[in-house]
């Protein structure tokens, strides 16, 4: 009990002290992350510096309507998540990737597709709460229904007929982190947690709210949630074998390129979330466009 | 609940899922006939393929009622109550099933399917026997039954399959009570219970509602008259 309260004090602090989802990688950071960890914001400016220049000769970009706006996210903790994405690294390398490479070759495909629909169908309270919390009541009902549906004809949620077939009932994959980025809540600063990965704190609350909306967590058997943890993790592993290492070789700086794929990958998330809306789709409609630079004459 | 007797799975061969309820009721013989009354929900999967075989496994919850079980023969003993009840315990079931096609709206089939309580069936009783007050249960272990059977099956128009046939069947239920009571099952503590009739009719709709769904609807008769209702979805 006093552990999760302390987890839940560390979380409001952090999120208190998270700003403004993202700031734009050329200019300076907006949440003001940075200034209350002048270390880290000399090194975070040496590096946008060095991004700069590196970059001049992509300024004609800057015109291209097309290209995708750069984001980037506070690192102020970077020794220590630095140190999160090694142990990471190394758990996926050492332990990780043998045990799933193992399960891939005992567990044909459709049978491992067939637990990675079970698993998240057990999550549909999480996905229904950020649904309705997003005032997205068309995907709570999708969402609804696709639960009602999986459990009585996918046998209890192994298959997946509401996604299949005519009826074609979309996943609503969303979390509570998602949730309060649409309500407008930054990430804050880039965190990495042992076990869970890239995070920030606001994203951390859907490690919180998995934990509360979990049905398995309501079981008293200590060692339930461990085993299903590991056979959920172990089972998308295997379907996922190569994707890591691929980024890893790909990057020059694996944790800077996990990074920004993360902070994006959110980002982009989040925006067709708040377009789902009902509220924040209006909002956005409505809100006053920012003028338009008139051309010199 | 047998269903149509060809598959409605996919011709290149598929899964189909079905969520059923089925009412049964029969005649069993013990040391009298006793009436027996079973509500069952099940789930169901199955795989088939061509239009021409399918095998399905369901499982589900029943509960099991025997009317009179506990009714004495004797004046000299009262009970509190007469009646076997028990409340939901699982089961599960497994069957195949072929089909013949005589032409692309006729055909005949065959099926086998089985059935197995995983649980046992327990109720007690209380009463006097003379002047000496008792207590016992009823404890019915391996409850199961087997079904044969073959039916005609015509589809109109819309994709409606009518279905009918006869069937055989073995029902068995073996159980004791924990003391022999004078006037109780013939006061004797093993109690078995088998089916009075060994074959029946049954007869069924297939009906297609929308989106892959589809309505099974059908009736059995044997000593006494079962339904049930089905719906199914085809992946």
């Amino acid at each position: 009990m006093r552990y999760c309260l302390s987890l839940i004090l560390l979380f409001l602090m952090l999120v208190l002290w998270a700003g403004p989802e993202v700031c734009p990688a050329a200019g300076p950071a907006a949440d003001g992350t940075v200034s209350s960890a002048p270390a880290a914001a000399a090194v975070e400016e040496t590096k946008q510096d060095a991004f700069e220049e590196e970059y001049t000769e992509d300024e004609d970009d800057a015109d291209d309507p097309f290209a995708d706006k750069p984001v980037t996210i506070a690192d102020p903790i970077e020794p220590f998540n630095r140190a999160m994405h090694t142990v990471n690294d190394k758990m996926y390398f050492w332990l990780l990737k043998p045990v799933a490479r193992g399960y891939k070759v005992v567990v044909p495909e459709p049978a491992r597709l067939s637990v990675k629909n079970f698993f998240f169908h057990l999550h549909y309270p999480t996905r229904l709460v950020s649904c309705l919390l997003q005032t997205d009541f068309a995907g709570a009902a999708t969402e609804t229904g696709r639960f009602f549906i999986n459990t009585v004809w996918g046998i209890g949620g192994l298959l997946d007929p509401a996604g299949g077939g005519e009826l074609l009932l979309k996943k609503q994959d969303t979390d509570l982190g998602q949730t309060l980025g649409v309500y407008g809540v930054g990430h804050g600063f880039y965190i990495v947690w042992p076990f869970f990965g890239p995070s920030s704190p606001r994203d951390s609350a859907d490690i919180l709210g998995n934990q509360a909306l979990y049905p398995l967590s309501f079981l008293n058997i200590w060692y339930v949630s461990i085993i299903t943890k590991s056979v959920e993790t172990v089972n998308k592993t295997s379907l996922r074998l190569g994707d890591y290492e691929a980024v890893v070789e790909a990057s020059i700086d694996p944790y800077i390129a996990i990074r920004n794929g993360y902070i994006q990958y959110r980002m982009k998330e989040v925006e067709e979330r708040r377009a789902r809306s009902l509220c924040f789709r209006k909002m956005d409609r409505d809100a006053p466009r920012p003028e338009a630079a008139q051309p010199e004459e | 609940m047998f269903g149509p007797p060809q598959t409605i799975s996919r011709t290149d061969g598929g899964l189909n899922t079905a969520i059923g309820y089925r009412y049964v009721e029969d005649t069993l013989v013990s040391h009298a006939d006793y009436v027996l009354r079973q509500n069952q929900i099940y789930s169901q999967a199955a795989y088939g393929r061509a239009g021409l075989w399918e095998i399905y496994g369901r499982l589900g919850v029943t509960d099991f009622k025997i009317f009179d079980a506990f009714r004495s023969a004797s004046a000299l003993t009262s009970t509190s109550k007469i009646h076997f009840d028990e409340n939901w315990k699982f089961f599960g079931t497994l069957g195949a099933k072929a089909f013949y096609p005589v032409t692309a709206f006729f055909g005949a089939g065959v099926f086998a399917q089985a059935s197995y309580n995983f649980s046992n069936f327990t109720d007690d009783v209380t009463g006097v026997t003379g002047t000496t007050p008792y207590m016992v249960d009823l404890k019915l272990r391996h409850v199961w039954d087997v079904n044969f059977g073959a039916a005609l099956q015509a589809t109109v128009p819309g994709g409606l399959r009518l279905y009918a046939g006869p069937y055989a069947y073995y029902r068995r239920a073996d159980g004791d009570l924990s003391a022999a009571v004078f006037g109780l099952q013939g006061a004797m503590r093993d109690v078995s219970f088998k089916n009075k009739s060994a074959a029946g009719a049954f007869f069924g709709a297939d009906i297609p509602l929308f989106k892959g769904f589809r309505l099974n609807i059908e009736g059995q008769y044997t000593d006494r008259f079962s339904c049930g209702s089905a719906v199914t979805y085809t992946y």
